[in-house]
């Protein structure tokens, strides 16, 4: 039934886009393997030197690093976890019948976080953050709440980006799965509400299943989202203060353009690539069995 | 440096003694140049808008064309940076005073001699003694050779709100700092007003606008003779300790204020006093972004145990070495013009800050441009190496950033915090070579 297309013709459809990815992923990714071997710092090309492991040995043992991925895991950790949450309630919330004009309102809306550019979200939050003239702290004096200094002080610096997070976040966790809900069969939902009113047995038993592959997908980008989270951070508090949101992308930033470490930054990118890896592979292994 | 100084005059000087078949002229000096043009990198602050509102003049004399990228500053050293390295566009290099050292080791920039030396690119007029000697020093030469000409130049200085200090009983500004925090300090800080505002955020400003201003006037340094870390003298920590006691007259929250906010807490009338460079005098006492313009005063910064010691920063312009020689050619015609003694009184009604000591001799200039008699006096007495300007200073500036804002936020004790900068500093510079002799103790 199928003929057989020829080796050329599957050469040149695959082939462009193969040699895109070579050149955009594959072979920059190469280079900074490479570099990550050599003492190359910009501001002394000309001591240029191939180093061995050197620079993953400072890389593992510096604490400055291992602080940066643990804040990064905390972020992840608390941030995600919430983004969950609401954005199941929200899903189940639009998954109900009835007022449609008003849903299909509330489902564009939720683009609007999502399309608004990460570093733009960071000077939002630096506006609105500010002790003074921010609307947050205008908001709190309406209350009689005294002014709370957000960005400078370093466990509400890290809240802000916390909440931030959430904000921009959410609505993307809301509508993948509230598509993940539109994939249960309606038969086998309206079944399930005739035996029971409780909508936590409906959600635990009829709806949970359907979601797992939405849950992977949002697990895998958001986490990759937060290994890679610069912009923000970067325009709303620059990793400060002290490094109190230094995140493990800012501090690789940090190394690679401001103290122009090539080597070192390259190192760190390929000990951050391989967690990466390790955490897909790890999600991919612990909830796809599930789904299969 | 004096010497080479001198050998540029004195090449100058032979330069002008040859006899010529005409003056020198601009357009004349141009005619093989015309069409030829000049990248450079700009930043957005007022003396660089200032030279673009005069860059038509240049343009029309010449036929050279300026292309400008204009970025802000925490952008502009690793854009220049990689285009060097990778051998881009750029023909001229706007440099930071710390970045000097690191240009020029790197061979990225061209002595000025190279073209002071050619009578036909040489303007007579050049008069490089007449630059500040502290500020040529400090922004255009590295171990003892001039590579740029300075351009754009500040110098730290205390900007007040006259009216909340007469309220408060002072008929002048304070004189030291002891003064400013034991006197003023507690007189100024009431009903949600602040005596004083040292922006401290996290970047160059931590290390440069914070932790070094309250190094040097307390007798204190980075480095001591040999290159050791000099911030546990007891000259070093009085001065990072007087800083932690006197966030106690400043507004909570000072390590996340960059230079926008201190000069917005001032032009607000929300804090008393702050230092800050020359360069913001504008905004200050303009009404349409200054609640308080009027009531707005400058005076040097306030004297320390060991003097005045104020704040230095600026950048200078050099030709890049990778420039073909027309782009040479045609970017020292720049830098000579935009620097010159003849430009100095437009480019400083226009809004920059020249640093000529002519122009500010002018009659009329110290009344009309308040912030000029603090400015003159503070270039006489500041340090080169208020921040050490060789090529490790960006991986230093790191640590002091970082540790810097612990000692404020109380993280880490003063002493602490200095054991861990100089431990770290001294890890820099002795993998930089300067230890091992491989390198010399140029700051």
């Amino acid at each position: 039934m199928t003929a057989r297309v020829p080796r050329r013709t599957i050469l040149a459809f695959l082939g462009p886009s193969v040699l895109a990815l070579l050149a955009v992923g594959i072979v920059p990714l190469g280079y900074a393997l490479w570099k990550s071997l050599h003492d190359f710092n910009l501001t002394r090309i000309a001591r240029q030197r191939f180093v061995g492991l050197d620079n993953y040995v400072t890389v593992l043992a510096d604490p400055v690093f291992w602080a940066a991925v643990g804040r990064t895991a905390a972020l992840f950790v608390i941030a995600v976890p919430i983004q969950i949450a609401l954005g199941l309630m929200i899903a189940l919330l639009l998954h109900r019948p009835g007022l449609g004009f008003l849903k299909t309102f509330t489902r564009l809306s939720l683009v609007l976080p999502m399309a608004t550019t990460y570093a733009v979200v960071g000077l939002l939050a630096q506006v609105t953050l500010n002790q003074k003239y921010g609307v947050f702290n205008q908001m709190l004096g309406w209350l009689g709440i005294a002014p709370i200094n957000f960005i400078g002080d370093p466990r509400n610096a890290f809240i802000g980006v916390i909440f931030w997070d959430v904000w921009q976040w959410t609505p993307f966790v809301a509508l993948v799965l509230l598509a993940g809900l539109s994939t249960v069969p309606p038969e086998i939902e309206e079944a399930a509400r005739l035996e029971t009113k409780r909508w936590w047995t409906v959600l635990r038993h009829v709806q949970l299943p359907f979601l797992i592959p939405s849950l992977v997908a949002v697990l895998i980008l958001r986490t990759a989202d937060t290994l890679k989270l610069f912009d923000m951070v970067f325009t709303m508090t620059r990793g400060g203060p002290g490094n109190a949101t230094e995140f493990i992308a800012i501090l690789i930033e940090r190394v690679g353009n401001r103290q122009f470490d090539i080597g070192l930054a390259s190192a760190q990118s390929v000990i951050l690539l391989a967690i990466t890896i390790v955490l897909a592979r790890l999600y991919i292994r612990m909830f796809y069995r599930e789904v299969r | 440096m004096k010497l080479k100084l001198k050998a540029s005059a004195l090449a100058l000087a032979a330069a002008l003694a040859a006899p010529q078949a005409q003056a020198w002229s601009l357009e004349e000096a141009a005619k093989p140049y015309a069409g030829t043009v000049v990248d450079v990198v700009f930043l957005d602050r007022p003396g660089y808008n200032a030279i673009k509102e005069m860059l038509p003049e240049f343009e029309a004399a010449t036929g050279i064309k300026l292309n400008i990228t204009t970025m802000p500053y925490e952008n502009a050293l690793g854009e220049q940076v990689r285009d060097f390295v990778a051998g881009g566009d750029l023909d001229l290099a706007l440099i930071d005073l710390v970045w000097i050292g690191n240009f020029a080791e790197n061979g990225w920039i061209v002595p000025i001699e190279e073209f002071t030396s050619n009578p036909d690119l040489a303007d007579p007029e050049l008069d490089i003694d007449d630059f500040f000697p502290l500020v040529l020093n400090a922004f255009g030469a590295w171990n003892g050779v001039v590579y740029g000409l300075p351009f754009d130049n500040y110098s730290g200085l205390l900007f007040y709100n006259r009216c909340m200090l007469e309220e408060a009983g002072f008929d002048r500004p304070p004189e030291t700092w002891a003064e400013l925090k034991d006197v003023y300090g507690p007189a100024l800080t009431k009903n949600g007003k602040y005596a004083f505002a040292l922006q401290s955020k996290r970047n160059e400003t931590q290390s440069a606008d914070s932790f070094a201003r309250m190094l040097w006037p307390f007798g204190g340094s980075f480095l001591n003779a040999e290159f050791r870390s000099n911030l546990n003298s007891p000259e070093s920590q009085a001065g990072l300790q007087f800083r932690q006691d006197l966030m106690a007259y400043m507004p909570p929250g000072i390590v996340a204020y960059d230079h926008a906010e201190t000069v917005n807490a001032l032009a607000q009338g929300d804090v008393a006093m702050i230092t800050e460079w020359s360069a913001f005098y504008t905004t200050l006492v303009s009404p349409e972004t200054s609640k308080v313009a009027d009531c707005i005063e400058v005076a040097p910064e306030p004297k320390g145990p060991a003097g005045r010691k104020p704040a230095l920063g600026g950048f200078s312009l050099a030709v890049a070495s990778q420039a073909d020689d027309a782009e040479k050619a045609a970017g020292w015609l720049f830098i000579q013009w935009a620097t010159s003694k003849a430009n100095a009184e437009t480019y400083l009604r226009k809004g920059g800050v020249p640093a000529r000591q002519s122009v500010y001799q002018i009659p009329g200039i110290a009344e009309e441009f308040k912030f000029v008699p603090a400015l003159v006096e503070s270039w006489k007495e500041g340090v080169p190496e208020f921040r050490p300007r060789f090529a490790e200073w960006p991986t230093i500036s790191e640590i002091v950033q970082e540790w810097g804002t612990k000692m404020m936020l109380g993280e880490v004790s003063i002493e602490e915090g200095a054991r861990e900068i100089g431990t770290r500093m001294e890890a820099v510079l002795e993998e930089a070579g300067y230890y091992s002799g491989e390198k010399p103790l140029a700051q």
